[in-house]
């Protein structure tokens, strides 16, 4: 390839006149900043919400069971979980496109053991302390009608026995299918290097 | 003090761009690596701490979006070139453009981003800073990609 400066003319003769002018390149970033935020706060204030409304509820309603008192506390608890958990992970939105590959395969293989002690350990702990929390707290309310009691009660426990048995591993296996082919497909690029 | 990024943008958006259109070969995936590389360049400008050269640090970071732009790769288009049929003598610019970015989506990601880099017309050196390789390594790999595009030229009786 003795003609590489004629590549190179050729190379330079592509049209960059699509490119999106600075101001419109600045509102973009304002957009793609606003959007990102936008959804991690949204999840933020929901579990702030709803944490607040539980907080409110155990001033409002004099509950006189300690069942109830012990439900209305873990669901409490797994709201701040929730709350202190997202908070944790804003950072880790920026900050991560300048790294070197081997830094980002680290990143990557980091992210893999936070989200595997995520599902473990937090996970676990969350929705652990809001199923006792409901089950408690529902207790003082329906234990007075046998049926309504049933039902309450056969209904709740499905919902929690999906969300356990089927819904949390089937996420957690779908976010770590798509991470280790990310991170095996890194590392294909990386041996190329 | 602290560049300015409307500036920036404007001086280094076309390489960064071209830089990408090297590595996808699709004029609106390269737009959207392009407009993520500086959406990236702004995020962490305020850590820039002129350790490297400017230039050097934009493209550490469009190449590493590539690298890492898994979804978008899987899109590009690397069918085989024909090798029996000529070229046509009097092919336009833009032929000619379109035939070298098919010849570069033929070859491996990493050689694609070095090639695009080499005909940014920048130093060995900085290639191997903004990939993390050796000097030696650099010089190594980019003989080889010549050799490679110009056993392609050649098949297809292009730049004899």
């Amino acid at each position: 390839m003795d003609n590489l400066n004629d590549l190179k003319k050729i190379w330079l003769a592509a049209d960059t006149g699509s490119l999106p002018a600075p101001a419109e390149m600045m509102r973009r970033i304002a957009q793609y900043r606003r959007s990102k935020l936008l959804k991690k706060a949204a999840l933020i204030l929901a579990a702030i919400l709803l944490t607040a409304i539980m907080v409110s509820v155990v001033f409002l309603y004099k509950s006189v069971m300690l069942s109830t008192r012990l439900g209305e506390a873990g669901i409490i608890a797994a709201g701040l979980i929730l709350i202190i958990t997202n908070i944790g992970s804003i950072g880790r939105l920026y900050k991560i496109k300048d790294l070197s590959n081997k830094e980002f395969l680290g990143y990557l293989e980091q992210v893999k053991i936070n989200r595997r002690y995520y599902y473990r350990k937090t996970q676990v702990a969350g929705l652990s302390l809001v199923s006792i929390g409901i089950l408690l707290y529902l207790y003082e309310g329906v234990h007075q009608h046998l049926l309504l009691c049933i039902v309450s009660y056969a209904l709740i426990t499905i919902y929690l026995l999906v969300m356990w048995l089927i819904v949390r591993p089937r996420m957690y296996r779908h976010q770590a299918k798509k991470l280790e082919a990310t991170i095996n497909e890194m590392k294909r690029v990386a041996n190329q290097l | 003090m602290q560049p300015n990024f409307e500036e920036i943008y404007l001086q280094y958006s076309p390489q960064v761009f071209r830089v990408c259109m090297g590595y996808i070969n699709d004029p609106a995936l390269a737009r959207d690596l392009t407009q993520e590389t500086f959406i990236a360049v702004w995020q962490n400008l305020s850590s820039f701490r002129n350790e490297s050269k400017l230039s050097t640090w934009i493209l550490r970071i469009a190449t590493n979006n590539c690298l890492r732009a898994l979804e978008k790769s899987k899109r590009i288009v690397t069918t085989d070139l024909p090798f029996d049929i000529p070229a046509p003598h009097e092919e336009t610019q833009e032929e000619k453009l379109a035939f070298l970015y098919k010849c570069i989506a033929e070859l491996e990601e990493t050689e694609r981003i070095i090639i695009s880099l080499v005909l940014e017309d920048l130093p060995q050196a900085e290639i191997a800073v903004i990939l993390g390789l050796t000097d030696v390594n650099t010089r190594v790999k980019i003989h080889r990609i010549k050799e490679k595009l110009a056993i392609k030229f050649k098949r297809n009786g292009q730049f004899e």
